[in-house]
């Protein structure tokens, strides 16, 4: 069966809002931008489209609908994936080894600058019955007692997750795509407002605009179109349950999907045949959790390998080069794809002034508070 | 165009305000049904064993996500012992609640299950891990049949 590679990655943003811009245009800038990465006219070269979009992030009904245009994918294949990028990248990865499609794109974004109740929206992916109508609090607070049930089964202090923060905003000021990126210390982190404990408010990845476009191809396709092709040598995806009273709050969906990924990919020694990860971090916690869950680390060293900066631009794993989510924001259902985005430039050396060395790398996303599903997908060069 | 024709002068962007208003009716089925009339006519809590493996849903459902089995509803205390909690101050739209909110996730007794809700007379500082907690119910004839019958847990 065919090898499937990155052959074209593009993207518009990452800003903290976009007023001069339509989510369409969004779209369009990032798939113009891949287009010309890739060498490819999507009106002749691709034989199908996958976006991934949740309608209620987008106001309307029936995503899909919204989409061909903007993508010069009228009158081809289309289908939306109602989930994260990473989701989309193997539905690509299916098509393209069935042999449906030579030639396939993949797009996610957010405008979460659009959206007037965030909170609100969130809600209405709680339980109706069981949970939605408790109390008055943002649903943050969901994020805040699996943060709980997390640091109490592992033991671990805050100052692990406070140590996150620091190196993820301080990798995000070499990004230049990053508008959450600053200088803060974990000291900083500790001392914000805990505004709901124990979650403080540095330790959560504040709204951010953007759209992410990959071209993908099959092997013989890729080596024509590029010299550096990246192969999508894994991917998986897992959900837990969509009950809270049987979620693990340990990331069992991230450490599940990883396993199906690595498996696909040959990976049976993670730690040291990763090179570099990004990983979901749009709570602090979250990366602590990921990076055990994708089995970066063993879960009693990670405290000390944080904290001696063994996940550093500079240490043995980056992770989070790009900054993470909490320097370039949350992108909503983008969130993997500039996670893939940065994988692919580093696996390309084209991530300019962060570039690490790497040969292999993995990209994860979670589909968000207040779920336990998420997708995982394995690059290599 | 867009890419080089931006607007630049933030006077002359435009947007439209919109709103969805939505309503449904949420069925709670048969599980949800029975927990919730038992809540409402007698004050119970009932949680749902599988009758294949034995584990005790809560809250309860009529099968059994391991075994994809049956289950069989079971009475329980409705007390239980605080797994997490977390202490929120903003709304949902990010401005600062009144009262600050307790919620926390209860371990509830009898079951392998927990419940999610919030925790009363009790200050935050004083909460702890493990702590044994009960439930506090609306009054009989203010109780409507729903998850809000319950106000919230606070220390045994």
């Amino acid at each position: 069966m065919t090898r499937v590679a990155v052959v074209g990655a593009g993207y518009s943003g990452f800003n903290s809002n976009t007023p001069d811009l339509s989510w369409k245009e969004l779209m369009y800038e990032a798939a113009v931008r891949a287009y010309e990465d890739a060498g490819v006219d999507p009106r002749k070269d691709v034989d199908a489209f996958v976006t991934c979009a949740e309608d209620f992030w987008e106001g309307f009904a029936i995503f899909d609908e919204f989409v061909p245009d903007q993508l010069g994918a009228v009158l081809k294949p289309t289908f939306t994936v109602d989930a994260d990028f990473l989701y989309g990248i193997a539905n690509a990865v299916m098509i393209i080894k069935s042999g449906l499609a030579d030639i396939a794109v993949v797009e996610a974004h957010s405008k979460a600058s659009d959206i007037l109740t965030f909170g609100e929206v969130i809600k209405f992916a709680f339980d109706p019955i069981w949970l939605r109508p408790i109390g008055k609090a943002h649903p943050y607070y969901f994020a805040a007692l699996e943060k709980s049930a997390y640091m109490t089964a592992r033991g671990y202090s805050d100052d692990v997750f406070a140590k996150v923060v620091e190196k993820n905003k301080a990798n995000g000021r070499l990004n230049s795509d990053a508008p959450y990126a600053g200088k803060v210390t974990a000291d900083d982190v500790l001392r914000s407002e805990a505004v709901f404990y124990p979650i403080r408010k540095l330790e959560i990845a504040q709204r951010a605009d953007g759209a992410i476009v990959f071209v993908l191809a099959r092997e013989e396709i890729a080596r024509e179109l590029t010299d550096t092709p990246i192969w999508v040598s894994g991917v998986g995806w897992w959900s837990e349950t969509s009950n809270y009273d049987t979620m693990s709050f340990t990331a069992a969906y991230a450490r599940k999907s990883a396993e199906m990924a690595y498996k696909m990919a040959g990976i049976t020694n993670p730690a040291r045949q990763i090179d570099v990860a990004e990983v979901d971090d749009r709570f602090a916690f979250k990366e602590v959790q990921h990076i055990e869950a994708l089995k970066l680390a063993k879960s009693n060293e990670i405290p000390e390998l944080v904290e001696g900066g063994y996940f550093g631009r500079g240490g043995d794993l980056p992770v989070n080069v790009s900054g993470g989510s909490l320097s370039v924001g949350n992108l909503l259902e983008a969130t993997g794809g500039q996670k893939a985005l940065e994988v692919v430039l580093q696996l390309r050396g084209e991530a300019g002034r962060r570039q690490v060395d790497a040969e292999v790398g993995v990209a994860q996303a979670w589909r968000y508070i207040p779920t336990a599903s998420g997708a995982v997908a394995v690059f290599s060069r | 165009m867009v890419f080089n024709e931006k607007i630049v002068d933030a006077g002359e962007l435009k947007h439209i305000e919109g709103k969805i208003e939505l309503y449904w009716i949420y069925t709670s089925g048969e599980a949800g049904d029975r927990f919730f009339k038992a809540l409402k006519d007698e004050g119970k809590f009932l949680a749902a064993k599988c009758t294949c493996c034995g584990k005790t849903y809560f809250p309860p459902r009529i099968y059994c996500e391991y075994d994809f089995s049956e289950t069989e509803f079971v009475e329980i205390s409705g007390e239980g012992c605080v797994r997490a909690f977390a202490v929120a101050t903003l709304d949902n739209n990010e401005e600062s609640l009144k009262n600050p909110e307790i919620y926390a996730i209860i371990d509830m007794d009898g079951t392998d299950g927990c419940i999610i809700h919030l925790l009363g007379e009790m200050d935050a500082e004083d909460i702890r891990v493990g702590m044994k907690v009960k439930p506090v119910l609306k009054s009989k004839e203010e109780r409507e049949g729903r998850i809000t019958d319950i106000l919230y847990f606070k220390p045994v």
